[in-house]
């Protein structure tokens, strides 16, 4: 009865790709208003009607699917206590040719999938130098993402993702490892952290969420603090935090209550979905050049998963609802945010949604490595491969792991 | 006033088709077990919603529509393209009918004051002509092509219709951005908005320096058990309730491209306020889809409705805020109903630093669409605050909503 772990090729059923086209035309998009291509006021209308036209007309998912399908895919079943006995679960598994590479977990994020790692995965596998730390990359696709199984019951949060993850490295053999994570990937390997301590090798975060230092658990850090000398790149953090607080968390918002209703809308129509994700696509990351191929690529995977595409915005309801009903505001991620004894690698870019202050990150944990880049975004693994790469090198090397 | 036409609703054929079209083809997801209505609207019930959708004859809603006094006129807010407005208007026999005008909010439209209409016109009460306009960006007036149409431009709009029909002082009943879009009219236009009745109460606890009465009450006075569950029914709309505003306040073009490309998209972000801010309204399928369909064929498209979230959190320098509509605004004579299930539901001592309050009506039940579930209730509060007696009698300058009875003269012989 043991999960065995086969080669796995996406193959998109003809059927679905016809009935995309279906539905991409025709579409019926908003009017237009002198405003209506102002990012401020969400997706706009000529870029929608651009990529739907593309969509429709030109791109080739099955070329996509072939690039897609030169990785090392596999799939495997998890069991997740109190929930599916043998839960599918898609990954990535590159194992470097180079002596003492560290195995690695990367755990993509929400509008991101597994998508995320392609560009880093040759980087971290065949690295630079001769010298340079290499690792053996297992990239999942999350429950409810991707080509991975969609979860049926309610209470399926932040603990159960952490739980497939750590169960999925130990099968492939891997008791000790490393996690990288951004987006959902901080709640997730910080979990991981807390489950499996004596599994964790190091962490590290390009999303990094933490409360100001408190006088209670990190004194030293609360003078840093109050004395208020920020550096211009922290203060330009926290401008772009109030931004996203303001004016960038609708969706969140949303999906943290009611995901069930824009589910509908996710699940009926590809360019609501399309609109969705291509606006953060955009409003979270550094200016990066998105070809339509990209885009298309990155939603199709939405549209195509075994899942469906409102399954993911899920996670969202679960973690600020850990008792099912009410919303906790001292919810799971507080306890996330509590010091951790894993050793931590903390990565700022400054185009990412939420920017925090130094002093607050050292609050997560022993801090073997910090970097403030001066560039990047919320998708760092994509946006900046060389940068990030760069960083977990220099972080293993830093806290003197190596791989046993 | 030539410029105002009367006008029947009559949507075209193609756009009935769009709709049956892409409901045949709806995708729906699955959903998480024993969610009951936690999480949004139940698969079950936008399911069958869907298809009944489907196969319901908007036609035959559109006829029934239809036997409403409507019309249309052109209106043009300083600063904007001139604007068609779509309004119902039920004049009154009686010549000395108060002007009224009903404003609706948001997922609501021109339809919710159809209930009241009949009740108002009963004999036993103050007479009202009653103006009852589609918003712009709303059923079926203009949209508007140019940002920067908030507060101001909606009471303009709303005030320029009211003048153009001849009516130089008025009185107002609102809810939702009725309550906003009213209070705006009485905070720009106080010598022509005499009185307002509003059924959503927005408001700050009174502070010593403004409302030394109220605060010492409010200070002294226990909550009321009401009171109490009123703000255990508020907190839990701000915890779990506001998704959807902060989304159409900041992203609203996203939205739309869902809102306009699946009617399924657009019912399930609909019916799921339906459910959630009544106080258990028995809506039927045909409600629900007229209700619906009214966005669906709208002149601006059902995206453009909720840019108006936008626009008032994003106020112009020049305009008014969404504070400043919570503040005390004088002159303007005020009658609340407080409703339990309201999504703010509010202690007396706060909606009273409203303004010079002249009625207020505390019901049992009834929820945030007050003139839908409960127009029994509207109706007489409308007709007590300004009926003989009330509060607001005689507030419009020879609209005492009654004729004058002929004197019995004694004979002279």
């Amino acid at each position: 009865m043991a999960p065995t772990v086969k080669p796995y090729q996406i193959t998109v059923p003809d059927s679905a790709i016809e009935r995309l086209k279906t539905k991409l035309s025709p579409t019926t998009l908003p009017g237009e208003t002198t405003f209506s291509n102002d990012w401020k006021w969400g997706a706009p209308l000529d870029d929608i009607k651009r990529l739907v036209n593309f969509w429709h007309k030109n791109y080739d998912w099955r070329q996509a699917e072939a690039e897609l399908n030169k990785l090392p895919q596999f799939m495997t079943t998890v069991s997740v206590d109190g929930h599916e006995d043998a839960l599918a679960i898609h990954f990535i598994h590159q194992k470097s040719e180079k002596p003492n590479s560290i195995p690695l977990l990367f755990c993509h994020g929400w509008a991101g999938s597994f998508i995320e790692v392609t560009k880093i995965l040759p980087l971290l596998t065949s690295g630079g130098s001769d010298s340079e730390q290499t690792f053996h990359v297992v990239a999942p696709s999350l429950p409810n993402c991707g080509f991975s199984q969609r979860t049926t019951k309610p209470g399926f949060g932040i603990s159960q993702y952490a739980e497939v993850c750590h169960k999925l490295m130990l099968q492939l053999g891997y008791k000790n490892y490393v996690t990288q994570g951004g987006d959902w990937g901080f709640p997730i390997t910080r979990a991981m952290g807390f489950l499996y301590p004596s599994h964790v090798l190091a962490s590290h975060l390009n999303f990094i969420l933490s409360l100001p230092p408190s006088p209670l658990y990190t004194p030293l850090l609360v003078l840093q603090y109050l004395t208020g000398r920020y550096t211009p790149a922290e203060k330009a953090g926290l401008e772009r935090t109030k931004w996203f607080t303001a004016e960038g968390s609708g969706y969140n918002q949303i999906q943290a209550t009611k995901p069930h209703t824009p589910g509908f809308a996710l699940a009926d129509s590809p360019v609501a979905l399309l609109a969705w994700i291509y606006e953060k696509l955009h409003d979270w990351t550094d200016q990066y050049p998105w070809t339509d191929e990209e885009i298309l690529t990155w939603i199709s995977i939405y549209y195509f998963s075994d899942a469906g595409a409102d399954a993911s915005v899920r996670l969202y309801y679960e973690i600020t609802h850990p008792n099912g009903h009410e919303t906790q505001v001292e919810g799971p991620m507080n306890d996330l945010m509590k010091w951790n004894k894993v050793p931590l690698g903390l990565s700022y870019f400054p185009k990412d949604v939420i920017v925090v202050l130094s002093s607050w990150g050292r609050t997560l944990g022993p801090v073997v490595f910090e970097k403030r880049h001066e560039e990047g975004g919320h998708f760092a693994s994509y946006e900046k491969p060389d940068l990030l790469a760069s960083d977990l090198r220099t972080m293993i090397a830093n806290s003197g792991i190596s791989c046993s | 006033m030539s410029a105002t036409q009367p006008f029947q609703i009559s949507v075209p054929q193609e756009k009935i088709d769009t709709l049956k079209s892409k409901l045949s083809q709806a995708e729906f997801p699955d959903e998480l077990a024993a969610s009951g209505w936690d999480l949004g609207a139940p698969l079950a019930d936008v399911k069958r919603l869907a298809r009944a959708w489907e196969n319901w004859d908007w036609r035959q809603a559109e006829e029934r529509l239809n036997k409403v006094p409507q019309y249309t006129t052109p209106i043009t807010v300083d600063g904007f393209h001139e604007l068609n407005i779509h309004f119902v208007w039920q004049k009154s026999e009686v010549k000395n009918a108060i002007p009224l005008l009903f404003v609706h909010g948001w997922p609501g439209s021109f339809l919710e004051v159809l209930p009241i209409l009949p009740l108002l016109a009963a004999p036993g009460g103050p007479a009202f002509h009653i103006v009852a306009p589609s918003l712009p960006n709303f059923g079926f007036s203009s949209g508007v092509k140019t940002r920067g149409f908030g507060a101001k431009q909606y009471a303009e709009t709303c005030h320029k219709l009211m003048l153009s029909l001849g009516y130089n002082e008025y009185v107002t009943q609102g809810g939702d951005w009725g309550f906003y879009i009213t209070r705006a009219i009485g905070y720009f236009y106080p010598s022509h908005c005499r009185a307002s009745h509003i059924n959503m109460l927005r408001a700050d606890p009174p502070t010593f320096l403004k409302h030394p009465t109220l605060a010492l009450q409010h200070k002294l006075a226990p909550y009321s058990q009401k009171e109490k569950d009123g703000f255990a029914r508020t907190e839990w709309f701000g915890k779990e309730g506001r998704g959807y505003f902060i989304e159409q306040a900041t992203k609203p073009q996203t939205l739309a491209y869902a809102l306009n490309d699946s009617p399924v998209a657009l019912l399930a972000w609909i019916y799921e306020k339906l459910h959630d801010w009544t106080d258990s309204h028995p809506w039927t399928d045909d409600e629900i889809f007229t209700w619906i369909s009214i966005y669906y064929f709208s002149t601006a498209g059902p995206g453009a409705a909720h840019r108006i979230y936008y626009e008032f959190m994003h106020p112009r320098p020049d305009s008014i805020s969404r504070e400043d509509l919570h503040r005390w605004i004088p002159n303007v004579k005020l009658g609340l109903a407080y409703n339990p299930k309201e999504l703010s539901v509010l202690p007396k001592s706060w909606c009273r630093t409203l303004g010079p309050v002249v009625f207020e009506s505390f019901n049992e039940s009834g929820g945030h669409f007050y003139a839908t579930e409960k127009p029994a209730f509207l109706a007489r509060d409308l007709r007590t605050m300004f009926g003989k007696g009330g509060g607001a009698f005689k507030v419009v300058k020879g609209k005492s909503g009654y004729d004058r009875t002929p004197r019995a003269y004694p004979a002279k012989l």
